[in-house]
């Protein structure tokens, strides 16, 4: 458990460095937009990695791609062009 | 931000080489081996062919919008909500499936091939971090770095296929056409939708960050056609010295033929200085994925600068490369069964849409000119 926090705490860690670097630029020059979606991106990033660090299970975001393109898939396939 | 990088027709060129090169030279020839066994040469000479034809379509969707890119031309044709959703759509489910999936192709072959105690995440950190680093910077750095760049890729791939042409055997290529045409196709269509249909995102920053638009088109067309033939002399090289088979069971068969090279039993184990060649042309895959990806958010949400967007993006792809496969047979099963269809649903089916929403849109406002005069 306790790897486990210390992961988290580097991700954190991470995620500080990379606001230290963009934030300041961006507050001085008031792009508040440019803020915004930082701000998101980076928290899904941190997000993400904590969950991957806590070993979570992630489902890949492949498995839904997949199910979507099943019957395009299965029709390629059908007609010999797939493998 | 776009309209600001002026880039020539030279730079284009050796970038397009580049980007075709890209990943596909590690596992293409192993893919289209177990489909078309002996004859894969010649289904990568018909999945160029069916490649340039694709080019053609997006350097005409590029020639009708001269001073826009990929997003801009959504917004225009799509009307603006839905061409923005439709961009975001697309860039998000490209994500996911190109860089990423490029970043985890050199972890795992730095992991399995060559330096196996790794973990692959400190692989993927590394390799994530130039990206990042030649990102930020912006286009004209990473073009002028391709330029320098360039040499060294063409003097090792040069003296890679020199070294290995001496243990060609011709048996392996015969007999031709032993299954008839009907294998060509499938591994031709995989060819075609790994190595050319990527380059859809490069009207994000062909036809509006370009000085020079008449000698463009041209570029765009001899770089991919350099970066495809390399392609298909890999495989040929492959299928000769190896055999269908043992490319076929390589994961990375180039990297397998660049082992096999030993003049006089002096010069041999020099695979690692060919593998810089991937490290190249990966790397310029990957930065044109992210480049583009971060200048298609900025133009969908309208931002004044976009390189800020660059870090936290690459934090995403770092963890999204060990996502995004499982492990290999997943890889393997996902790039034969979905991701043929998905590029060739956004690569080929989405910009026809555009090009017939384009030719509705000019009908009406003629008809529309002719019932008012």
């Amino acid at each position: 458990m306790l790897s486990h926090m210390v992961n988290v705490l580097g991700i954190l860690l991470i995620a500080a460095a990379i606001s230290l670097v963009e934030v300041p630029y961006m507050w001085k020059k008031g792009l508040k937009k440019e803020l915004w979606l930082f701000s998101i991106l980076l928290f899904v990033a941190v997000g993400i990695s904590c969950a991957k660090a806590l070993h979570w299970l992630i489902p890949t975001p492949l498995d839904w791609i997949t199910a979507v393109y099943r019957p395009f898939s299965n029709f390629l396939t059908h007609i010999g062009l797939i493998r | 931000m776009p309209g600001q990088i002026k880039i020539s027709a030279r730079q284009i060129m050796i970038l397009t080489t580049l980007f075709t090169v890209g990943s596909a030279i590690l596992i293409i020839p192993s893919g289209m081996a177990s489909v078309a066994k002996q004859d894969a040469w010649i289904a990568a000479l018909v999945g160029v062919g069916a490649g340039l034809l694709i080019l053609y379509m997006y350097s005409k969707i590029a020639s009708l919008y001269p001073e826009m890119t990929l997003i801009g031309i959504m917004e225009t044709l799509l009307g603006k909500w839905l061409g923005k959703a439709a961009g975001l759509l697309f860039f998000i489910t490209l994500f996911i499936n190109a860089p990423a999936p490029v970043l985890f192709y050199i972890g795992n072959f730095m992991t399995t091939q060559m330096i196996p105690e790794t973990p692959i995440l400190a692989v993927n950190i590394l390799f994530a971090l130039i990206v990042v680093l030649a990102a930020r910077l912006g286009l004209e750095v990473l073009v002028r770095s391709a330029e320098l760049l360039f040499p060294l890729f063409t003097l090792l791939y040069i003296s890679f296929v020199g070294l290995v042409v001496s243990d060609i055997k011709l048996e392996n290529v015969q007999p031709v056409l032993e299954a008839g045409v009907g294998p060509i196709w499938p591994a031709a269509l995989s060819f075609c939708c790994t190595v050319f249909i990527p380059h859809i995102i490069m009207l994000m920053i062909f036809p509006a960050s370009i000085n020079r638009s008449d000698q463009t088109r041209k570029a765009f067309f001899i770089g991919s056609l350099i970066g495809g033939l390399m392609l298909v002399v890999v495989v040929t090289l492959a299928i000769l010295v190896l055999g269908p088979d043992l490319t076929a069971r390589n994961i990375y068969p180039s990297y397998a033929l660049a082992k096999k090279i030993s003049i006089g039993n002096f010069l041999q184990r020099i695979e690692a200085i060919m593998a810089t060649m991937w490290f190249i042309s990966l790397f310029f895959r990957i930065t044109l994925y992210m480049h583009t990806t971060v200048t298609a958010i900025a133009q969908i949400f309208r931002l004044k600068e976009d390189r800020q967007l660059v870090l936290p993006l690459g934090m995403i792809l770092v963890i999204m490369s060990i996502i995004v496969y499982p492990n290999v047979p997943y890889q393997q099963t996902y790039d034969t069964k979905t991701w043929v269809p998905f590029s060739l649903s956004i690569g080929l089916l989405f910009p026809l849409l555009l090009l017939c929403i384009h030719g509705i849109r000019t009908m009406w406002s003629k008809k529309r000119a002719e019932s008012k005069g």
